[in-house]
């Protein structure tokens, strides 16, 4: 067998028995991956329904329809009739993000053609919440004017999806999590690999073998890429089971997360033998994992959010990862560039990572 | 065995066979390394012969382990010429790495793993051919067989640093460098190591000991090379160095005691030197045979409290190569 080959090998033999004797971290990996899928949806969850109470002085045939197209209007909020009183209170201990009031007579005044004045009490702890309120209440008298027929209104929304499918925000953004989780997981798990070669002495010893040390390195971090493969498939699982998320395209989203596994593998080497500290070093990949991800397409298409920031995404292998994935589950085209121009940049960044971990591994152990 | 020490014979113009010197294993010609604006090596000229013992003796920070890191390629020297194995270095690719053996300072073992797992990935990484038989073997050699399914992390230095050893040689190189081989062990292993090394010497292998230890270089090398602050102060068989450091007589006396006991034996033929210490004097002297008239000379000079004699440490070995003879 050809020596690099069987020191490719050897270690990661190595390495698999290290972390089959480590069986506490593995599963805290594969939990870790799982949690990530739960960390967005809290995080699509938190924006949306907000209580507001509902107060209906009239409960006729127009505010019952005018209720209706509230509901609606937004989903950032939920409509929970109640009296008063009651709503008075629960405002007051922040239960409740806002007071929409129907008075008395307001389907006698609609029936006459009157205006009616609707008093709204909002907690403007947060404008985020308040502008929700202001654009869904004008939104849901629109509504309920063109069903009543109310004179006056005379634009008419005449909408083209241009794909013959929506996609949920949540489900939008547990596939980009995907990458986010492939990032944290086999990132951290390849460069704690690598540090501690540095930690323990051990790299001196890669260095005095014949084989360049990058090869054992290598080795290992073939070890952690299987390990996070399988924590990513389990994710898969959850996503695909738990979420309902049926990939369109089920090949390509397996070659883009096994793609993006060796990907952050790769960035996890270099970013190890940079550090030479396990403890620091799994900090500093989630902390770049983080922003990467927050800024790469993964809440929505990277370009809807300025020139700046779209232009700094090309500069992380998040941007192209989530692109092709949203591709491979829903279809979705999220950026300009092509999927297989994104995986020609994700392959780049590969090679790129690997060969910037050759260099610090060499330097990191000779003088 | 790859490599034995090789004697060749040459005839000089008289006609006598003479006897030519062995190729060296490692050879240092004016070699100075830096770090920073510091000389961690100051022209050094060194010659290791191949199928001896050598030792490198020094305190902390005498420039060992940097020696050990420009023989190994993990240090580059800023200038002059150091030739191992015959390749000048640096040498690129891992022909001559596949040659040496090393056992750094740190074990530097896979604490995880246990002693075969550790030896079977050195395998792995130096393409040994036959490695269930190697590994066998250098089990045996270091007596580790009994211990080869045990986790490192569970074994005692002394053996972690049997189990380093056994590593370096499961390649079975023809020249291996030992940084402290008995550093942190305790006396029992620190001898079964001592006598693994002899072992390996009798095999015809070449080794270098890096040792803070008089008494390591003394049992085990054929020749010593004594460092102090990044230069040579010498190189030399260890008897010799005994010799020109001398035996200690460590006399406890009263201060002016000293003073008249100094005066003394510095007539008496034979003292190298006098050194006074916290609780008197230390007397070197050139050769065991002296002392009974050496104590004779203290005992009729003025009263003391007691006398002891003993081989001398390290820093005395330092102090005799500085200042060969005269009173501290």
């Amino acid at each position: 067998m050809n020596p690099v080959i069987r020191a490719l090998l050897g270690s990661a033999q190595a390495e698999f028995i290290q972390l089959a004797r480590a069986r506490s971290l593995v599963i805290l990996t594969v939990v870790q991956a799982v949690t990530f899928l739960f960390l967005v949806s809290l995080f699509g969850m938190t924006g949306a329904r907000a209580p507001t109470a509902l107060i209906d002085y009239d409960k006729g045939m127009y505010a019952q329809i005018f209720v209706q197209n509230l509901k609606t209007a937004h989903h950032s909020f939920t409509i929970i009739p109640m009296d008063e009183e009651t709503a008075n209170r629960a405002l007051a201990h922040g239960n409740l993000v806002a007071e929409i009031i129907i008075p008395a007579g307001f389907s006698d005044a609609m029936s006459q053609g009157k205006t009616v004045p609707l008093k709204v009490i909002v907690d403007n702890i947060d404008t985020d919440m308040t502008d929700d309120i202001q654009r869904a209440l004008p939104s849901a008298i629109i509504q309920f004017a063109k069903q009543i027929k109310l004179p006056g209104i005379h634009v008419q929304v005449a909408e083209h999806d241009l794909i013959d499918h929506d996609t949920d925000f949540i489900p939008y953004l547990v596939v980009s999590s995907l990458v986010l989780a492939a990032f944290t997981i086999s990132g951290i798990l390849s460069a704690v690999a690598v540090a501690r070669e540095y930690e323990t002495g051990t790299a001196a010893m890669l260095a005095l073998a014949p084989v360049h040390p990058i090869v054992p390195l290598v080795g290992r971090v073939l070890a952690t890429c299987a390990v996070s493969m399988g924590a990513l498939a389990i994710t898969c699982c959850v996503a695909v089971f738990g979420y309902g998320i049926i990939p369109k395209h089920p090949f390509e989203m397996a070659a883009t997360l096994a793609s993006c596994v060796i990907i952050f593998g790769c960035i996890g080497v270099a970013l190890g033998a940079g550090m030479k500290r396990t403890l620091p070093v799994a900090s500093l990949v989630f902390g770049i994992a983080l922003p990467l991800f927050m800024f790469s397409g993964s809440y929505e298409p990277e370009r809807f959010d300025g020139n700046t920031i779209w232009t700094l995404a090309h500069f992380s292998p998040v941007y192209y990862a989530v692109g092709i994935l949203e591709h491979a589950a829903y279809g979705l085209i999220v950026t300009p560039e092509s999927v297989s121009l994104n995986f020609l940049y994700l392959l780049g960044w590969a090679v790129g990572a690997l060969l910037v971990a050759a260099i610090f591994t060499r330097r990191g152990v000779t003088r | 065995m790859k490599d034995v020490l090789i004697v060749t014979t040459a005839v000089n113009e008289s006609g006598d066979q003479v006897s030519a010197p062995a190729r060296s294993a490692i050879e240092f010609k004016n070699v100075i390394c830096k770090i920073g604006s510091k000389n961690v090596l100051d022209n050094i000229n060194l010659s290791f012969k191949r199928g001896e013992i050598t030792g490198i003796l020094g305190p902390n920070g005498a420039g060992k382990t940097t020696l050990i890191s420009i023989m190994t390629s993990l240090r580059k020297h800023t200038s002059g010429e150091v030739t191992v194995l015959d390749e000048k270095l640096p040498v690129r690719g891992g022909r001559l790495r596949q040659r040496i053996g090393v056992v750094l300072q740190e074990t530097a073992l896979y604490e995880e793993l246990t002693t075969v797992e550790n030896l079977r990935f050195a395998a792995s990484l130096y393409n040994v051919k036959d490695v269930k038989a190697s590994i066998k073997n250098v089990l045996e050699l270091l007596m580790l067989s009994d211990r080869a399914n045990q986790i490192v992390r569970t074994l005692s230095g002394g053996l972690r640093r049997r189990v380093a050893i056994a590593r370096a040689l499961l390649h079975d190189p023809e020249l291996l460098i030992i940084d402290e081989p008995t550093l942190g062990v305790d006396v029992e292993a620190r001898h079964a190591i001592w006598s693994h090394m002899r072992v390996l010497k009798s095999k015809g292998r070449t080794v270098i000991v890096a040792t803070n230890y008089l008494d390591e270089a003394q049992a085990l090398c054929d020749q010593v090379a004594v460092l102090r602050t990044g230069k040579l102060l010498t190189f030399e068989t260890p008897e010799s160095l005994l010799a020109r450091t001398g035996i200690c007589l460590d006399v406890t006396c009263e201060d002016a005691a000293g003073q008249s006991i100094t005066d003394a034996v510095m007539r008496v033929p034979g003292v190298l030197r006098v050194e006074k210490t916290e609780t008197g004097l230390t007397v070197f002297l050139k050769g065991e045979q002296m002392s009974k008239d050496v104590i004779s000379v203290i005992l009729a000079t003025a009263q003391i409290e007691g006398v002891r004699m003993r081989a001398p440490d390290l820093l005395e070995v330092f102090k005799s190569l500085e200042q060969p003879t005269g009173r501290t």
